[in-house]
């Protein structure tokens, strides 16, 4: 891995699909509604690679749901949303994530010592 | 944009997608790049990098939804991985002859060759054929000197030449059979 860039790619691929299901959980959305969600959440996909791919491979296991439906004056929209499948698997995800990040904390040295009152 | 959108949908039907669903993922693309484009943004706020590589994007997206049937052949079944071998060894052994040739030309720079009829008293007649279209003299009964170090040098200098495009073609990840080599289907990004 050779820059800072190259890492956050790599870093971002593993969780990107999880980052999708959770903006999902704030209502239904087609797929640029979800880029934007994501940039508000602060996370910019530029550079990154494109979300499309990670929407079809979640719609294909199941995890979504999907219909039709006219956006905002404009054309027709693919909306997602999280299925039953999905919304387990958003939880296991978030769990997974916290303990790997808290392991890779602990790794750096950044766990705070746990102070008993 | 268009041009985008259709440098996918050209990927999509050659990798064997319905028409449906390529339709359905080209207004889907199409609607996400015009809405980005009317907020004053643009198609990297939409693809990220993808937006340099629509073949590329096309293929993951279509793979990461399941849809891409078998590859279409996009070259003909001349190419096909035992046809290509078997051109790649005739090209080598061509430059293998011509080579040799240089090297024993060197020695005797002439090569002979009987031609018409050869009348060795009473009993058949024996014939030896000479290719006309190598242009090669026939001068009856006589002996034909022909320097063959040139014809060699070129043929040598097309073999190695040759050799070295075919290599180049058969190895390369994206233009020889080998793409289909790993997986049954072209190379797709990872990203999905």
């Amino acid at each position: 891995m050779g820059n800072a860039e190259g890492r956050r790619s790599q870093l971002l691929r593993g969780v990107l699909d999880l980052c999708l299901l959770a903006v999902m959980g704030d209502g239904p959305a087609y797929g640029y509604e979800m880029t934007k969600r994501l940039r508000a959440r602060g996370l910019s996909i530029v550079g990154e690679g494109s979300i499309y791919p990670v929407l079809g491979r979640l719609e294909r296991d199941g995890l979504v749901e999907t219909h039709r439906a006219a956006s905002n004056g404009g054309p027709p929209r693919k909306y997602y949303s999280l299925s039953p499948k999905g919304e387990r698997a958003l939880e296991a995800g978030v769990g997974e994530w916290q303990a790997a990040r808290d392991a890779v904390d602990g790794a750096l040295g950044l766990v705070k010592a746990e102070v008993m009152p | 944009m268009n041009e985008f959108v259709d440098e996918c949908r050209r990927e999509w039907r050659r990798l064997g997608v319905p028409d449906p669903v390529a339709n359905e993922m080209a207004a889907d693309l199409t609607a996400d790049l015009e809405e980005a484009e009317a907020e004053g943004g643009s198609p990297e706020d939409v693809l990220g990098n993808s937006a340099f590589d629509p073949r590329r994007f096309a293929a993951s997206w279509a793979a990461a939804r399941g849809v891409t049937s078998a590859p279409a052949p996009d070259r003909p079944s001349l190419w096909r991985p035992p046809i290509a071998i078997a051109l790649g060894v005739l090209l080598a052994l061509l430059t293998l002859g011509a080579g040799l040739a240089l090297v024993s030309g060197r020695s005797s720079s002439s090569i002979a060759f009987a031609t018409r009829r050869v009348v060795a008293g009473p009993g058949p007649i024996r014939r030896l054929l000479v290719p006309r279209a190598l242009g090669l003299p026939i001068v009856g009964t006589h002996v034909a000197g022909i320097n063959v170090i040139p014809l060699a040098l070129l043929v040598f200098i097309v073999g190695v030449v040759g050799l070295g495009l075919f290599a180049a073609w058969y190895w390369s990840p994206w233009f020889g059979p080998r793409r289909y080599r790993r997986h049954g289907q072209p190379r797709t990004p990872r990203w999905n």
